[in-house]
């Protein structure tokens, strides 16, 4: 099998004392969304710098097609970055900027007029080709940011939190818009986002990052339902993580004592012996709660601290002793029927299978 | 729109910034090509006459004729010299007396500018105050040689109601008088970037506790703006202290002051190497001063508790 | 009238007040200028411009302006270039030695002239560059090196600090990012840099007087005339030098205010 399109390996970059990203390997196939994503200062922006080359790997290799890029210069890549800020050229109109590309590969005048009015046409911007830039709005300006990096045709688009400077509703229209053009041209974009909803709405596949490595690659659902470590659990949606020691093992069953009770869960691969101590992961839309006894075989009992509400979904924080706070997100529709007041004894339960045991 | 701005302007300081450092093997032409013509061009034109001038200090001059040399004769002889050691007070004297001066006078109109002044208002003073800054100093002088000499402009007008005549001309009110014309706009303008950045929350804050007006001045916005008018004040100490212009046209050259001193010693039969002692001695005094002033303007008093 | 805006006005009041004590000389001088006497008071006696005539008759006086405006054109472009390679190197590069390197371009302006324009003498007669235009040149670009590094620093940091990035990422190197995207962006400050470099140049007696020796820039003229007799052959050439000087440097603040506002927020991609 060949290699995928573009392969980071064993990739290192150390700024002075500060180590930025740690051992990176990634591999990017052609015609994928990748999402890189994880909190401020994980080293995932300086990764895509360095696929850019705007900064050179202390360690390791990048290849592109197969071939070490790591000495190339930023501009004999064809890397184009939108950059958070847009970057775009004040000094030049609409039309220019997305002609840039073109122009520093010096293709001709005519071609390239051609070209850049064919992608401004395709982001319904051919009306403002002669406008300067500063007379667009927010999300006209990130069209054109588009089109400028496309306009060459590049392999792979990278592309730096994009969206982060807009507001929320024009940000949800414009992660739609670039969903649908990945899939239309086939190009392979790599997207970095601190935004979980954001990667795990636009991206096929997801690698969240954190003090300079991976953590975890996979498809948003794996990530979400399979998290590969602690942080990757704690980081990716509303997961409670309880820690415990196996008391019993019964075929694909385990007996697991926690600190909050004792819980069934399934056998984990490679299975554990009686002693071993578990982390278990329970994600927070997977818990029935009543303010009777528990529904489910996993019950454990708290005191209503707070509730959140997000659009139809509400997050009940329970205080579960000793400081614990266990979460519980329900569509509002399911809560209608319970009676919850602040400081009211609820219970919480989940199914055993619904246990995800953490990698060991 | 504009705090997206600042928020853009502050990103130069974060480690993502474009210009990672010149790569240690080897460094690529551009960026010598826009590294070197200051290196080059000041280290010729301006350092090494700089050390010259300490070279110079050790020469000899016998007959009119300079001599390379190692002596400290000059040294001595300079510092030997009662009068030499009075000017060089005296010019410190001066210095210091035109800065605080010119200081105070320069407060209430930077501080109106600052906090009594429409945007727009602004732009227009800071535009009246800039466009005389580098006109000729020299025929300003002049001009106010003729307004204050005793048939001058300003003794008619005192005449007028029956004052004066005053003799201002050959005066050290003559000389501040010079000075200031030297040193007001940029000491406006200096006190007036530091006194435009204090974030008027803590004014309001300060108002809000029970600070009268003038309390409020003294030691809320002076010390947050103290940067500004530290600078301000050397500043105008440092062109104060070298002006040659002010004391010969305006005051009396009798007593000296250093400038004058430099002036004559050079005329003289040419012994450079004594004025350079002068001159060498003052790029000291202003480099001690210069380096005091960025201490106390920048540095954050610890409370004693 | 509340306590408020008597003070506020007071306030408003000193500043008319130091802004007539910086322009009384300048004006002074014009009106001078016009006088038919050889020793002009207020009121003026009447008007005339034969100063004027005279000072462009005495062939000193017009030989010593074709110095200052060929040295000042010279030194601005010299300066423009270095400062400009200056505030260039600083904003985009990090070194070892760089304050060194930053305080070798700011420091001149602490030195007082004085002592700038000895210092300048004793080593350019040393090897033989004195006492020609070329030595004022020489000697006022390093005077005037600051003010140009400072106006295009100034504008540079004012640039999003992607652009040259983003340049390099779509394909161009260094020079052509230069060329395509920093030279059009600080295209005002340079000319602004330009045209305040020549003022200054134009204005500066003392370096210039210690330098030139018999090569006589305008501000030289007037300083040997200084210390002649008082006439108004100075108001006259002093509103000669006064009507360059400010034309210079109003010049130079209009091209710096021209285009920052529209170009500055641009930067951030929001909104």
């Amino acid at each position: 099998m060949s290699e995928a399109l573009l392969v980071l390996d064993k990739v290192v970059k150390r700024f002075g004392e500060h180590t930025a990203v740690n051992g990176v390997d990634l591999q990017i196939s052609q015609g994928e969304f990748l999402a890189i994503m994880g909190p401020s200062g994980c080293g995932k922006t300086t990764t895509l710098r360095m696929i850019a080359g705007l900064e050179e790997p202390s360690e390791g290799e990048i290849r592109l097609n197969g071939k070490r890029i790591n000495e190339l210069k930023p501009w004999q890549r064809d890397t184009p970055l939108v950059w958070q800020n847009l970057a775009l050229f004040p000094h030049l109109s609409v039309l220019k900027n997305v002609e840039f590309g073109l122009k520093m590969r010096n293709v001709a005048a005519r071609e390239r007029r051609e070209r850049a009015m064919n992608w401004l046409e395709r982001m319904d911007l051919h009306a403002y080709a002669g406008r300067n830039i500063t007379q667009l709005s927010g999300g006209e300006r990130q069209r054109v940011a588009i089109a400028r990096a496309l306009v060459t045709e590049p392999e792979i688009l990278l592309l730096d939190e994009p969206l982060s400077a807009l507001d929320a509703h024009l940000r949800i229209r414009m992660q739609s818009e670039i969903t649908q053009l990945q899939k239309q041209l086939g190009i392979t974009f790599a997207y970095v986002t601190h935004n979980q909803s954001e990667a795990f709405a636009m991206a096929s596949r997801v690698a969240i990052m954190s003090d300079g490595l991976i953590q975890q690659i996979g498809s948003p659902r794996e990530v979400y339902r399979a998290p590969a470590n602690h942080f990757v659990a704690e980081f990716v949606g509303s997961n409670n993580i309880l820690t415990g020691t196996v008391v019993a093992l019964d075929g694909d069953r385990a007996t697991v004592d926690t600190a909050h009770g004792k819980f069934n869960v399934p056998v984990p691969d490679p299975a554990p012996i009686k002693g071993d101590t578990l982390e278990l992961v329970v994600s927070a839309d997977l818990i029935a709660i009543s303010d009777s006894a528990g529904e489910y075989e996993n019950v454990i009992a708290g005191e209503l601290i707070s509730e959140e509400f997000i659009g139809s979904v509400i997050t009940l924080y329970l205080d579960i002793g000793d400081g614990t706070v266990f979460r519980v997100q329900k569509q509002q529709h399911e809560l209608d029927a319970l009676d919850y007041a602040s400081g009211r004894k609820l219970f919480a339960s989940w199914q055993g299978k619904d246990t995800y045991v953490l990698p060991r | 729109m504009r705090p997206m701005a600042r928020k853009v302007l502050t990103q130069q300081v974060a480690p993502e910034r474009v210009g990672t450092a010149v790569r240690k093997h080897k460094v690529e032409g551009y960026a010598l090509f826009w590294g070197a013509p200051l290196a080059v061009w000041q280290l010729v034109f301006f350092v090494a006459p700089l050390v010259f001038l300490v070279v110079m200090t050790f020469w000899t001059v016998s007959n009119f004729r300079l001599a390379p040399d190692f002596d400290t004769v000059n040294w001595v002889n300079m510092f030997s010299k009662g009068y030499v050691i009075d000017t060089y007070f005296r010019t410190l004297g001066y210095g210091a007396l035109a800065a605080v001066m010119c200081s105070v006078l320069a407060f209430p109109a930077s501080y109106a500018l600052a906090f009594k002044a429409s945007p727009v208002a602004q732009r227009i003073g800071l535009f009246m105050l800039i466009t005389p800054f580098f006109t000729s100093y020299l025929v300003r002088i002049y001009s106010w040689q003729a307004v204050v000499a005793e048939n001058g402009v300003l003794n008619g007008l005192f005449d007028l109601v029956g004052l004066g005549p005053f003799t201002i001309l050959g005066t050290l009110l003559g000389t501040m008088i010079g000075y200031i014309t030297l040193t007001l706009p940029l000491v406006i303008l200096l006190q007036f970037f530091s006194l435009s950045g204090v974030d008027r929350n803590l004014v309001e804050a300060a108002q809000n506790l029970g600070c009268g007006r003038l309390r409020t001045v003294f030691l809320v916005i002076v010390p947050l703006a103290k940067t500004g008018i530290i600078l301000a004040g050397t500043f105008a100490f440092i062109l104060c202290f070298g002006d040659l212009v002010s004391p010969t046209s305006l005051g009396s050259s009798k007593p000296p002051t250093l400038s004058i001193l430099i002036v004559d010693t050079v005329k003289q039969g040419n012994n450079w190497p004594r004025a350079a002692v002068v001159a060498l001695v003052m790029v000291l005094t202003l480099i001690v001063v210069a380096f005091t002033a960025i201490f106390f303007a920048y540095r954050v008093k610890k409370e004693k508790i | 009238m509340s306590t408020d805006r008597l003070i506020a006005y007071a306030l408003r009041g000193w500043f008319f007040i130091a802004l007539i004590f910086i322009f009384v000389p300048i004006i002074i001088n014009f009106i001078f200028s016009f006088s038919p006497e050889r020793f002009p008071t207020l009121p003026l006696g009447g008007f005339s411009t034969g100063w004027y005539e005279l000072i462009l008759s005495e062939a000193p006086v017009p030989r010593a302006f074709g110095n200052s405006m060929k040295a000042g054109v010279i030194v601005a472009l010299i300066s423009t270039f270095i400062g400009f390679a200056a505030a260039y190197t600083d904003y985009r590069y990090r070194f070892l030695g760089k304050n060194f390197y930053l305080a070798l371009a700011l420091l001149p302006p602490t030195i007082p002239v004085l002592i700038l324009g000895l210092v300048m003498l004793m080593f350019l007669s040393r090897v033989s560059l004195v006492g020609e235009l070329y030595s004022v040149v020489l000697a006022h670009v390093v005077y005037c090196i600051p003010f140009a590094m400072a106006l295009i620093r100034l504008r540079l940091a004012q640039m999003d600090p992607n652009l040259e990035s983003a340049a390099w990422n779509l394909g161009a190197n260094s020079w052509r990012a230069m060329r395509e995207v920093i030279l059009p962006f600080t295209l005002p400050s340079i000319f602004a840099a330009l045209a305040l470099t020549m003022a200054v140049s134009f204005d500066e007696y003392m370096i210039a007087f210690f330098v030139g020796g018999v090569t006589e820039t305008l501000p030289v003229r007037v300083l040997a005339l200084l210390q002649g007799q008082v006439s108004p052959r100075i108001n006259a050439i002093g509103s000669v030098v006064f009507t360059i000087s400010m034309s210079l440097v109003i010049l130079s603040q209009i091209l710096l205010l021209s285009r920052r506002s529209g170009e500055r927020n641009v930067a951030a991609g929001g909104k």
